[in-house]
């Protein structure tokens, strides 16, 4: 049964990241699938999440994990059955969960039909759905995304004797958005799935859209005004339906894909990202409050979307040079570590497995403005296979327990999609949802009161932000505001213990109450707040005049 | 004065602030709101720019000044520096001031600085000065990086200096430090420098801050400390360095601050210094030095006249600090006309030893021989003018060269009136 789609729903969610194919396996045949998705809905719910966003799972011949699609209108067999979509669909919604599907826009399979007939002559009807051209000369100021393996952005189809145009892999030509034709089939794609119960997209690669020459070819106006169509037929026949932008690019650049409240519900805020990690390293709360300071305000109806880790490598590319070398030096000095302008890891292995790092990286991400996504896996501390090449390492097979497969698939091991994490330190033996659900201080159970407490108030999710500035650098803190509702936050950044004064007259009168514990804290006066916190420790207080 | 007297409640929090950093640049200053801007902007610009991911902290200890200076010091904004030269910080950069007392004393400023620098366990600690406005950003690196990357516990400066400038340096200073302590060190009293966590923290503990000599000579015990420890040092070339505005009670303040810290240095040392016998070069970064040759005017009359002057007036004086033949060298030497002047390297040298070693001895009060030293210094300066009046940069390192091989050579001199000498 199709959850009611209440509109701005995603302001208060926390979004579940999952790839179908590496989650649970009904059918012992070594991949992941939706029955078996569906089985493991309980775990979701009680984690406490209320959104699960999948990665595509259509058919493609998965040169690309399934971002190289070739029938939007289907499930790829190694996952089920349309049917299975939909058992599935409506069993999350009874939870309470919404579904947000992947819909790779930007660019096909070159498997796909629709690829197949425009490259099969130049005359044919679909010739015009693809961007091609007699050289590979144009759009001479686009940058290579995948510059490890891409030398152009242009490749050349020997059946039509032309080149094609792609932004990522050239087995991904583009769509040509300027083809009245393509925008309407990817709307029937859309409703489609909206008609099925979907609650939102997640829309892949959005400034890449149109191309023009003389330009970056990303984020042209042309391509806001498709988002704009698109935005207005969702908003006109599925209202509550909420569209989440890909735009790995500067806060400002991103600003636009909100519009006037027109275009995206949600972006991802990619810069913060690594500047959570390079904060935490630093010991200094400068580039967080730095690149937060430049982010520029959103309509009210808009969210930002945090995460600190994902499918992807932890990108690196809206970083400076400087910032760049930083993060590889600090966090992938194995260059086998690093893929394009970025680092393939997990969260866990990324913070040397230091669970005290893990619990601060989760804390500011479920506090600071903007609805948080978790990776799965990340829950339960699960760790990489950098030797796995691409970004398999971190989609490997989920670890529920430290039996046979780590509980994954009956399959042989050797007929899984990919092999497990084997490692003693986050092998499933070590690592896996099982023996974490029996313990009360495992990182799992950790996560499950962190997200409960984020859930308890609106504050998180729609509250505003003001930073306070401590003269200790070591300290992020900030105060988040939502009608009466007042809190405080407050994370050391250091290995250290630290001292810190906040300055609080404002609160003069209130007391602080520790939202983990529920304790109190000492009543706010007119001198500096002091507080002491151990290394790498924070604090939510909630504030409240007796 | 107590440590705990010296790091006031405020300057604590200030540290507590800053936490544990890799490198503290130290500015101690005493009014200098005229020249402290660009000053800041070059550390500044240096630390974005040569250490972008070390924690640095610039500590400003003032004496007290009138002029607004600590506050240039904390209030200057990175942000001017990043829109000038497009350099980075990756981290939050302090700048935080505390002032030492209410009269300037340059020993309790750099203890100042190394206190805070001790406590945050800082790895390099540069000592910059306010009145440096030819300072380049890359100074700092010059300065630091052999402490902080090449494990080396002091660097001292070179600078491009102009043929008549630095003639103390170049005339007493430097050739005695070096016959004495063995180290070819150009500038053993230098305003800019760094030494590593180490040696300022050995510093510290060291028993001079009460004395006079600590309190107005401390950076040429640090750079004695430095030579006479287990201590690696170096001298890295810097570049032109301003000269400020020097009037003549300003030769006697710094032959206070310098000779007599270096006179007194040789007290406690004598068991180090005793059995040194010639010098040897210490590792230089970049060049070993420069000189400038536009003309410089040089008032030789004045020079002369202040020498002859000082020969005759302080003659009683000098029959208790010089040997009789020392007395009557310079007796001789007062009574050249100004061109055919020349108070030569080893009479100049054998007057510094046996200036050293009443002052070992206090024979009189000690600041009297200091001050009973200038007129002699300026005889010798006006040797050196006019030796190199028309020399090139060559001419006058060899001349420098050949007087401290003078001061080397009658070293043995020094142990025999140094016993002897009652």
């Amino acid at each position: 049964m199709p959850l009611k789609r209440e509109a701005g729903w995603y302001k208060d969610a926390i979004i579940y990241q999952v790839h179908v194919r590496t989650f649970n396996d009904s059918d012992g045949d070594g991949i992941g699938d939706f029955q078996g998705l569906a089985q493991k809905l309980d775990y979701v719910q009680e984690l406490g999440v209320n959104a699960i966003w999948l990665m595509p799972f259509f058919p493609s011949p998965l040169r690309d994990d399934g971002y190289d699609i070739s029938d939007y209108g289907s499930i790829h067999p190694n996952y089920g059955t349309l049917q299975d979509f939909k058992t599935f669909l409506s069993n999350a919604h009874d939870r309470g969960i919404r579904v947000i599907v992947e819909l790779v826009a930007n660019h096909t399979s070159d498997q796909h039909p629709w690829f197949l007939e425009s490259r099969s002559s130049q005359d044919n009807p679909k010739r015009n759905w693809y961007v091609w051209s007699d050289t590979d000369t144009g759009y001479r100021g686009t940058r290579i995304i995948f510059i490890d393996t891409e030398m152009s952005n242009w490749a050349w189809d020997p059946i039509s004797k032309s080149y094609y145009w792609h932004r990522f892999f050239s087995h991904q030509p583009d769509l040509n958005y300027d083809n009245p034709a393509v925008r309407e089939e990817m709307w029937n794609v859309m409703k489609f799935w909206l008609e099925l119960g979907v609650d939102g997209f997640r829309l892949d690669a959005v400034p890449y859209l149109i191309e023009r020459d003389g330009t970056s070819c990303e984020n042209l106006p042309e391509t806001h005004e498709v988002i704009r169509e698109l935005r207005k037929k969702v908003d006109d026949q599925f209202p509550g339906t909420m569209l989440l932008a890909e735009a790995n690019q500067w806060p400002a650049d991103l600003r636009p894909y909100f519009g006037n409240g027109d275009e995206f519900h949600m972006a991802f805020h990619f810069p913060l990202m690594p500047r959570m990690f390079m904060g935490l390293r630093l010991e200094d709360r400068k580039p967080i409050t730095e690149i937060l300071q430049q982010t520029p305000e959103i309509p009210a109806s808009c969210q930002w979307c945090l995460f600190l880790r994902n499918h992807d490598e932890l990108t690196l590319e809206m970083v400076t040079d400087i910032e760049r070398d930083y993060m590889y030096d600090i966090y992938a000095s194995d260059k086998t570590m690093r893929l394009n302008l970025g680092i393939r890891r997990r969260l866990a292995p990324l913070l040397d497995n230091d669970r005290r790092r893990i619990e601060l990286m989760n804390g500011m991400l479920m506090s600071l403005p903007g609805t948080p996504i978790i990776y799965y896996g990340d829950e339960i501390g699960m760790g990489d296979n950098i030797y796995l090449g691409d970004r398999n390492g971190v989609r490997t097979p989920m670890q529920w327990s430290g039996g046979w497969n780590g509980g994954f698939s009956i399959a042989d091991p050797e007929r899984l999609y990919s092999p497990p994490i084997l490692n003693p330190v986050y092998g499933y033996q070590a690592v896996n949802v099982l023996s974490q659900k029996r313990t009360e201080h495992s990182l799992l159970s950790w996560m499950k009161h962190l997200i409960q407490i984020r859930r308890s108030s609106p504050v998180f999710g729609s509250g505003s932000i003001e930073f306070l500035h401590p003269a200790n650098h070591r300290i992020l803190a900030y105060i988040r505001q939502l009608g009466k509702e007042t809190f405080l936050i407050v994370n050391n950044l250091s290995s250290a213990a630290q001292a810190v004064e906040l300055d609080l007259r404002r609160y003069k009168g209130n007391i602080l109450i520790e939202m983990f514990g529920k304790n109190i804290f000492p009543r706010v006066g007119d001198l500096p707040y002091l507080l002491t916190m151990g290394p790498y420790q924070f604090y939510w207080f909630r504030l409240r005049r007796v | 004065m107590a440590e705990e007297t010296l790091l006031t409640d405020d300057f604590l929090r200030q540290l507590m602030n800053v936490g544990e950093v890799d490198i503290v640049v130290g500015l101690p200053t005493h009014n200098n709101a005229k020249t402290i801007d660009p000053v800041i902007r070059a550390i500044q610009a240096g630390i974005l720019k040569c250490f972008p991911r070390e924690r640095v902290v610039i500590i400003n200890a003032d004496g007290g000044s009138q002029d607004g200076t600590p506050e240039r010091v904390t209030g200057a904004s990175i942000d001017d520096v990043w829109n000038a030269s497009k350099v980075y910080a990756l981290r939050t950069l302090h700048s935080i001031s505390t002032q030492y007392a209410r009269s300037p004393e340059p020993g309790t400023a750099l203890r100042t600085i190394l206190a805070a620098a001790d406590l945050l366990r800082a790895k390099a600690c540069v000592l910059v000065s306010p009145d440096s406005t030819t300072i380049e950003p890359d100074w700092l690196q010059r300065l630091a990086r052999p402490v902080y990357n090449d494990n080396f516990d002091m660097v001292s400066p070179i600078y491009r200096r102009q043929k008549f400038e630095g003639a103390l340096m170049r005339n007493l200073l430097y050739p005695m430090t070096r016959a004495i302590y063995g180290h070819r060190i150009r500038e053993p009293y230098a305003s800019e420098f760094a030494i590593s966590g180490r040696l300022a923290t050995d510093f510290l503990a060291k028993e001079i801050w009460n004395d006079d000599w600590g309190k107005i000579g401390a950076e040429i015990c640090l750079t004695v400390t430095a030579m006479t420890g287990k201590y690696r040092v170096c001298q890295a070339f810097l570049g032109m360095k301003a000269q400020p505005d020097r009037s003549a009670r300003d030769l006697l303040a710094a032959m206070r601050h310098t000779v007599g810290a270096l006179f007194s240095s040789l007290d406690g040392n004598f068991p180090v210094w005793s059995t040194i016998e010639g010098s040897q070069p210490v590792p230089t970064i970049g060049a070993q030095s420069e000189v400038m040759l536009e003309p410089v005017r040089v008032n030789r009359k004045g020079l002369r006249e202040m020498f002859a002057t000082g020969v005759a007036e302080l003659e009683p004086i000098f029959r208790s600090i010089l040997s009789a033949s020392t007395i009557s060298e310079l007796q001789r030497i007062a009574t050249l006309d100004v061109n055919d002047f020349n108070y030569p390297a080893d009479v100049w040298a054998k007057t510094v030893f046996e200036f050293a070693a009443s002052y070992h001895k206090s024979v009189i009060s000690r600041d009297h021989i200091v001050q009973a030293l200038v007129p002699l210094y300026r005889g010798r300066a006006l040797t050196f003018s006019l030796e190199n009046r028309e020399g090139s940069g060559e001419d006058i390192e060899r001349s420098v060269e050949s007087l401290c091989g003078e001061f080397e050579r009658l070293k043995p001199y020094l142990l025999e009136v140094w016993a002897d000498r009652k």
